[in-house]
């Protein structure tokens, strides 16, 4: 059921646009126009299973991060996971060159940096809870990282380097390439692949460590692993499409709030929820306006909306005592 | 089954030994009370029987073998732990926690089965607690949170069970439930240890008691060896009476109140 609704957003965005004519395209012009169709097949099929991707990517790497963390507030973008791989693609871009695999290696390797740099500050905070002193840190290293960012971009040529880097800050699939998809699939598989293997071993890893530990959890081993494959996905996507926030947080709410906490339902829910998500941001950024409104902007902006009546309707509780 | 030989621990170089040159043999298929004053290192003991802590010096035996040359997963078949608070971040329904029982019995890749889950409700059902499976755990009580963690450890289906004050903050119908059970499972072939601040839910339950004080063991043995006025007076400091009511021992401050 969930995989037909995919399956069906993903056929409806392949003619939703502003070719021929804004909104939609009629299949007549797919079959009769040679534009149209290199349209599709060059432009929207990649930019549309990149949004696919990026959806479940993220939703999974928040689920498994809010879990792993034993923390509903957690998003790869809180943990400086994002803003790692934004200043590991600037420098990419930057200093040593724009080939996608590499971009996206060098998204990779920061965003562990930044995460492994989170949890470490936040074990040698003394005072605050666990949920203060982790939010704490992300914060602390998101910023030195988007700080990183910021020195990158005023040494970046202005005429040709800046623009780039500042609209690729503000997330968007518009130049995403079949290049740049073949380089992030193997990362955005194994990342989906492995949470959705892990899907009910991640509950255990939500439980106190004593417990973990006495139901034979290996926990440092098995966190390690769930988090090396859902980061390096999101660093992967995050390397073409840029920082798109929001649906990491607030899709496996909703997705728990559907199908129960435990993630062996809604992990995968999730992913789903995430994909449809994303192809239908993705499909309003191209569509609403004639020039393009970058992704990050519009996922921000419904996130936001959600989370408050989320909020607002108690579907977030948070133990403010851990 | 459960051994320890010449433990030292302490958590940090720097921090107060805990445990010194602590030995102490579990009896099997018996309930075993650890009493002792607030940080004498009871809960230490118990995580070290569990191998959750290594001691500096010493060795830790269970079932023969020592704990280190068990895997992970080949322990946590042999030992179950009920922890005194859990902190559960995520409503989860009773009966998916509960489940997460079979863990040690399934690799990191795979999901519980039909035998996995007909396990889980037995365990409910043992535990008195199969009406709540469908509740979510963060909404019911503290005595049914305690009958949760002991169902979740009768689905791990270990022979040797810890348990860190399971009677703590219940109230006396919830206290007589879990110590009546901890009964059943020892008359039933199991080996139980658990701490507890409460003499007489050890007197209640146990068979073998272990007074410790200062992170060592003060004395050991059957109740009448062990639930001494001398010993309790002299390790609470304060003037403890021990008698006789109906046939049974019962412990009493020798000021106001029952202890």
């Amino acid at each position: 059921m969930s995989l037909a609704v995919v399956g069906g957003v993903f056929l409806a965005s392949i003619f939703i646009g502003r070719y021929p004519e804004p909104f939609w395209m009629p299949l007549r012009v797919l079959q009769e126009d040679p534009l149209a169709r290199q349209l599709v097949l060059r432009l929207r099929l990649p930019r549309l299973i990149t949004a696919l991707l990026l959806g479940m990517v993220l939703s999974a790497a928040g689920t498994a991060m809010q879990m792993i963390f034993r923390n509903p507030l957690v998003e790869p973008g809180f943990l400086g996971v994002s803003q790692g791989a934004a200043f590991g693609a600037a420098v990419s871009i930057l200093w040593l060159t724009r080939h996608p695999l590499i971009i996206e290696l060098s998204a990779t390797f920061f965003s562990l940096l930044a995460l492994a740099g989170a949890y470490f500050l936040s074990t040698r905070i003394r005072y605050g809870g666990w949920v203060l002193r982790l939010i704490l840190s992300g914060v602390a290293v998101s910023a030195l990282f988007s700080a990183g960012v910021g020195v990158l971009k005023y040494l970046a040529d202005p005429l040709t380097e800046l623009p780039e880097l500042t609209f690729w800050m503000l997330g968007g699939l518009y130049s995403v390439t079949w290049r740049d998809l073949l380089f992030a699939l193997p990362f955005a598989l194994l990342g989906i692949g492995v949470a959705f293997v892990m899907r009910w071993r991640v509950n255990l890893l939500s439980l106190n460590d004593e417990t973990a530990f006495s139901l034979g959890a290996t926990l440092g081993r098995e966190r390690l692993l769930l988090l090396i494959a859902t980061v390096s996905a999101t660093a992967a996507l995050t390397a073409i499409s840029g920082i798109i926030g929001w649906i990491g947080l607030i899709i496996p709410h909703i997705a728990r709030r559907i199908f129960g906490a435990s993630a062996e339902k809604s992990l995968p829910a999730a992913m789903l929820l995430g994909g449809i998500f994303s192809m239908l941001a993705d499909d309003l950024a191209r569509t609403l306006l004639p020039g393009e409104i970058p992704l990050g902007i519009l996922t921000s902006a419904i996130g936001a909306i959600l989370f408050i009546y989320l909020m607002i309707s108690m579907g977030i509780k948070v133990r403010s005592h851990e | 089954m459960l051994s320890l030989e010449g433990i030292h621990f302490q958590y940090h170089p720097l921090d107060p030994i805990v445990l010194s040159d602590l030995s102490l043999e579990i009896p099997a298929e018996r309930v075993t009370a650890i009493l002792g004053p607030n940080g004498t290192g009871k809960t230490t003991l118990l995580h070290i029987l569990l191998g959750l802590l290594k001691p500096k010096q010493g060795t830790t035996w269970v079932a023969g073998k020592q704990h280190q040359d068990y895997s992970r997963r080949e322990l946590s078949r042999l030992i179950g732990l009920v922890p005194q608070f859990e902190s559960i971040p995520f409503n989860f329904s009773v009966y998916e926690y509960v489940l997460l029982g079979r863990s040690p019995h399934l690799n990191p890749f795979q999901l519980p089965g039909d035998e996995d889950h007909e396990i889980a409700c037995q365990a409910l059902e043992t535990a008195g607690i199969l009406h709540l499976a469908e509740k979510p755990v963060m909404e019911i009580s503290g005595g049914e949170r305690q009958l949760v963690h002991i169902a979740r450890v009768f689905t791990q289906g270990t022979s040797i069970l810890l348990l860190d004050e399971p009677t703590a903050h219940l109230d006396l119908q919830n206290q007589n439930r879990i110590l009546s059970i901890l009964k059943k499972m020892a008359a039933g072939g199991s080996t139980a240890v658990m701490t507890t601040h409460d003499p007489n839910a050890a007197i209640y339950a146990a068979d073998y008691f272990v007074l410790m004080n200062k992170g060592q063991i003060a004395a050991k043995g059957s109740v009448e060896e062990v639930i001494t006025p001398q010993n309790l007076s002299g390790i609470y400091q304060t003037p403890i009476r021990v008698e006789k009511v109906d046939g049974f021992t019962m412990v009493v401050m020798d000021q106001e109140g029952v202890l």
